[in-house]
């Protein structure tokens, strides 16, 4: 039996910066999904909103605070393996950040959606006449090309996003553990060295 | 003996420039290749006509009351013509999946798409009345025009997958 406390490890600019890629990669997934000519360009400035948000993030993660740097992303091949083999296990991970499946979860989302945006900017629509800023700079074979990696890509978004959400609820119902919470007020369940739990106020829980 | 060797190379290069030669021949005169040719130069008229009309509504180039309503015009006139030949049965992505996206469901759920190129007409129809008439009045209804393109696409048109 672990013991926990519940600690603020996300701080208020990650918190943001979080809900509101999630506003932008959703409408914008909506808006290029159900894409209309009148409301393509609201597509666009989706894709630019979350372009800014990623470019914030890598700044954030060179500059933020330890949980969210890339550092911090990175998993260690050994703590990885360790991470696999207690998934099942039915207790919260602990970790003040995001555990080495999680970071490594985020690196993956993070690049699936900086391709995203950036293959959005050369891509076009040829049923409904409209292109990304930068369209013209590449040959039209190329922008092609780019336009199929670019709805490809985003169905693998789609999956990384199934998953995200899949996780979540495997955590609140299996591992006891309600993440959406601590990424909304900022506050995690941490686990407590052995040994050090007495020096905290720490609170047990079962 | 030695001599049959000596020519075998001479023989291979025979077969098969012949096979690339009846190839070519064959791929040249096939009706449904050619039928597939001419659609797809239909849809470049199309889109060659629709392309400045679409960007005076983006906004990418000036507007130009006479040459939003020629164009409008051409894609009217281009409506008028029954090219129902353009699209023999037997013509779709299965059966030539180099040469063109068009899906078999064309076929497999006709008349959907006479309905699709029913929207696409009544769109054209709307626009060549009102594109020359003034910005406003283009931006109204180009639209419509792309979503008559986009409906049918979605449908019956494959992805481009690389």
């Amino acid at each position: 039996m672990s013991r926990y406390q519940t600690i603020p490890v996300w701080d208020a600019v990650t918190r943001a910066w979080h809900w509101l890629l999630a506003l932008t990669v959703i409408s914008g997934w909506l808006l290029g999904e159900f894409r209309t000519f009148s409301l393509m360009q609201w597509h666009f400035y989706a894709g630019f909103c979350t372009g800014g948000l990623l470019l914030f993030r890598i700044f954030w993660g060179m500059t933020g605070p330890p949980p969210v740097r890339f550092a911090a992303l990175i998993p260690k091949p050994r703590a990885l393996i360790a991470d696999l083999r207690g998934f099942f296990r039915r207790e919260p991970s602990g970790v003040a950040g995001h555990s080495p499946l999680g970071g490594l979860s985020v690196l993956v989302m993070l690049t699936l959606l900086i391709i995203q945006v950036c293959t959005g900017l050369f891509a076009e629509d040829d049923s409904l006449f409209h292109e990304g800023p930068l369209s013209d700079t590449i040959s039209s074979a190329t922008v092609r090309k780019v336009t199929s990696i670019h709805r490809q890509n985003s169905n693998l978004l789609l999956i990384m996003f199934g998953l995200h959400i899949s996780v979540m609820v495997f955590y609140y119902v299996w591992k006891k553990e309600n993440l959406v919470r601590a990424m909304l007020i900022g506050r995690k369940l941490v686990r407590v060295e052995q040994g050090r739990s007495d020096e905290k106020d720490g609170q047990q829980r079962d | 003996m030695n001599k049959l060797i000596g020519i075998t190379p001479l023989i291979l290069a025979l077969c098969f420039s012949g096979t690339v030669a009846y190839v070519a021949h064959a791929a040249g005169n096939d009706p449904l290749l050619k039928a597939v040719k001419a659609r797809q130069a239909e849809m470049t008229l199309r889109s060659f006509n629709a392309g400045p009309l679409f960007g005076m509504a983006k906004g990418d180039i000036e507007y130009d009351a006479g040459l939003a309503a020629t164009l409008a015009n051409n894609l009217l006139i281009l409506t008028t013509a029954k090219n129902g030949r353009m699209w023999p049965v037997g013509s779709d992505n299965e059966t030539y999946p180099d040469d063109t996206r068009s899906l078999p469901e064309i076929w497999t759920t006709y008349p959907d798409i006479a309905d699709k190129g029913k929207a696409y007409v009544d769109a054209v129809t709307a626009l060549a009345d009102v594109a020359g008439t003034g910005l406003g009045e283009l931006r109204s209804v180009i639209g419509d025009v792309g979503q008559s393109c986009k409906g049918c696409h979605d449908d019956f048109r494959a992805e481009e997958d690389y």
